[in-house]
């Protein structure tokens, strides 16, 4: 019983420390640069609800991300920064979306849940990218109000550092409770055995929707606060380009391990900004850790590090 | 966590709250509390290192175009050997990839972990307009050169200074310069689809109705078409007596040269902002199919301006230079200015801003007095006809220019 206690806690005191210990040394560009790979670790580990436990391979996932965060960054400029409505417009238009995509892809899956995932993924950039009076168009939208929580500001970076960490740390949690609960079995089971589940009663088209919904919900709290770490969004952030971003982060880290998302963000996210500053060829570097991860790590890095754990 | 650079790790300073100017402050304002010496710190001013960061595109839609710039800047630096105002200069160049939020980061970065004393760079608009938020808020000096009207107008800032043009100011000559030559004719508008299109396009046409003319149906492609075929048979099919146009980059190439298989080239006028024809990156590839075209620009190898560094510029290997190494190299120039006219110190920039817009810069774009309502340089727009040269190259040539034009700026 202390036991399991004591494995319970100890990464969750890790993850504390790894937060503190940022927070309190940091310079300010480092925080931001931290706050970023949370938060798009924490929609990389979403996707990996739909891709390890499902199987769901989703080019539309920055759509679920983008839409999120447009929603937030107009509801801040017209309602003000309040925290707990930016997340809920973000969070609530990415639910929308994903109900949307989610009853698209239900009866799909392999080639035809790609393609599909991505040109709903297009329709969303098109509406984000010719809208002009709402989204900015190709300009996007700036000018944001700093977050705030009743009196409290929540603008500098070490706030947001601190935002992305909570969000992450509850997003995690939500994501392990999902896999371990009754629809995350059901779901492995639908991938594995589409035809046993079906014979046994279960609806792999409700299943796989409500795995879009819980992913999308989670992808969505992250985007509506990725606009405010540079008080900007444009359509980039909707493109389908990132979708395949996060599938590259997300098999460096390691598909399936929920975690390993926040390190492939963190590798992919440190290789760009610190390579580049080197060579124009950063992307060259990129693929080629991709394909060594792939050929050499099949479980990303979360699964190196699991596997070096147990000797 | 890794990410943390040693330097920053070690240093004392990132340890405690600090304005973005940051270490040579603190370490120039110790050392001159220590020796009691106040004439200290300018000293040590003058022997520290500027350092200049150029944010561009490298990869993605404009990487030429961005490696243009940085080869303008390079050049000006070189010519200087590698010190303005006495200080020797470190350059850092990052590429955006055209990416507005990449374009942040990489702002972050050079602001935050680099330490830049000021920043320069952009071509897209959208990086220019992610960036002002970003650059604002850490109040570090910034040379911005994308081209987007707002950037003059709601977007501007006391910490952006704006060596070039505003599109605003090569679609409404160009509406004036239709207005005289073609006497009002009716003008179909094409362009890409998307934020720069929409400006040199709605700016025209608002100016050349204004000014009485009749402007004819607005056609609109997307960005990176392959094939205009669909296109220019509605064209042929209206009948303009001109076509104001705008495609950039490779679509300009295309666009271009499928205009003249369409046998359109030399029957319909055609007119456009600089960057359609710009001389080093559309010119050389299209043949004569622009032949006898007309652009407005703040740019031209054969204004007088320009001559100093057109030599230069082909003594490194280059072609006749076009719009962005030409605008790197007088981004440098400014900047150049800046620093001569405060001894080499950035540390007060309201007194720094103040002396840059006290008098007009020499540039190879001409004469440049700035607006100091918005830091908006005030330029001399050409008439470019596009005309065969001595050896029979394709060379932009000057017929015309609207002198000193002022975006309107915070009135628009």
């Amino acid at each position: 019983m202390r036991r399991a206690l004591l494995s319970r806690a100890a990464p969750m005191a890790a993850a504390l420390l790894a937060l503190a210990l940022p927070a309190a040394l940091a310079g300010p560009f480092h925080l931001r640069f931290l706050a970023e790979i949370l938060l798009l670790g924490t929609a990389v580990m979403s996707l990996d609800l739909l891709v390890g436990s499902g199987g769901l391979v989703s080019l539309g996932h920055a759509a679920l991300f983008g839409t999120a965060a447009y929603a937030a960054a107009v509801a801040a400029l017209h309602l003000g920064g309040n925290l707990l409505l930016v997340l809920g417009a973000g969070t609530g238009a990415a639910l929308l979306l994903a109900a949307l995509m989610g009853v698209a892809i239900m009866r799909s899956s392999h080639l035809f849940l790609l393609i599909l995932t991505l040109l709903l993924g297009q329709i969303a950039w098109e509406v984000a990218f010719h809208w002009r009076a709402v989204t900015g168009g190709a300009d996007g939208l700036r000018g944001l109000p700093p977050l705030s929580l009743g009196p409290w500001r929540l603008d500098g970076p070490r706030a947001l550092f601190l935002l992305a960490g909570g969000l992450a740390l509850a997003a995690h949690a939500l994501a392990r409770s999902f896999v371990a609960a009754p629809i995350g079995r059901a779901l492995v089971g639908a991938r594995e055995q589409p035809l046993r589940m079906s014979a046994l009663g279960y609806s792999t088209a409700r299943i796989r929707l409500r795995a879009m919904l819980a992913a999308g919900g989670i992808a969505g709290a992250a985007g509506s606060l990725y606009p405010f770490l540079n008080l900007y969004v444009g359509p980039q952030s909707v493109h389908w380009s990132l979708s395949a971003t996060m599938i590259i982060m997300l098999v460096i880290g390691g598909v399936g391990s929920l975690w390993g998302a926040f390190l492939g963000s963190a590798v992919y996210l440190a290789l760009q900004t610190y390579v580049s500053a080197y060579t124009d060829r950063w992307q060259l570097f990129v693929g080629v850790i991709f394909v060594l991860i792939v050929l050499l790590l099949p479980h990303g890095l979360a699964g190196a590090a699991a596997r070096w754990r147990r000797g | 966590m890794g990410m943390l650079h040693p330097r920053d790790a070690l240093h004392p300073a990132t340890l405690a709250p600090r304005p973005a100017a940051g270490r040579r402050q603190v370490l120039g304002g110790l050392a001159a509390a220590l020796a009691g010496l106040p004439l200290a710190a300018p000293a040590l001013a003058q022997a520290q290192p500027l350092r200049i960061g150029m944010i561009t595109s490298l990869s993605g839609p404009f990487t030429a175009l961005g490696e243009s710039m940085r080869a303008g800047m390079q050049l000006l630096l070189a010519q200087s050997g590698n010190r303005l105002a006495g200080r020797p200069v470190e350059f850092l160049v990052e590429d955006d990839q055209a990416r507005p939020e990449e374009g942040a980061r990489r702002a972050r970065k050079l602001i935050g972990q680099d330490r830049v004393d000021l920043l320069c760079g952009v071509i897209s608009s959208g990086v220019a307009l992610a960036l002002r938020d970003v650059v604002t808020e850490a109040r570090t000096p910034t040379f911005l050169l994308g081209s987007a009207n707002d950037l003059a107008r709601k977007a501007a800032s006391p910490y952006i200074v704006r060596p070039t043009k505003t599109n605003w100011m090569l679609g409404s000559t160009a509406a004036r310069w239709a207005r005289e030559k073609l006497g009002g004719a009716r003008v179909l508008t094409v362009a890409s689809d998307y934020a720069a299109g929409r400006e040199y396009v709605g700016d025209f046409v608002e100016t050349y109705r204004q000014l009485g003319g009749r402007p004819g149906r607005t056609l609109w492609t997307p960005l990176g078409s392959a094939d205009f075929g669909p296109l220019l048979t509605t064209i042929a099919a209206e009948r303009p007596e001109a076509v104001y146009g705008f495609f950039a980059g490779s679509d300009a190439v295309r666009f271009l040269r499928q205009w003249q298989e369409y046998r359109l080239a030399g029957r319909v006028p055609l007119i456009g902002p600089g960057a359609f024809f710009d001389q080093e990156d559309v010119l050389p590839a299209v043949g004569d199919a622009a032949l006898g075209a007309f652009s407005t620009f703040h740019q031209s190898p054969t204004a007088p301006a320009s001559a100093a560094f057109n030599r230069a510029y082909m003594a490194t290997g280059k072609p006749l230079p076009g719009e962005f190494s030409t605008t790197g190299y007088v981004c440098g120039q400014v900047i150049r200015a800046l620093l001569e006219r405060t001894g080499g110190t950035l540390a007060d920039w309201e007194a720094a801003r103040a002396a840059l817009f006290g008098a007009p810069v020499e540039t190879a774009f001409g004469t440049m007095p700035f607006d100091p309502r918005n830091g908006q340089a005030i330029l001399d727009i050409h008439v470019n006809a596009v005309r065969r040269g001595e050896d029979g190259r394709m060379v932009n040539t000057v017929v015309h220019t609207y002198p000193q034009l002022r975006d309107p700026g915070p009135d628009a």
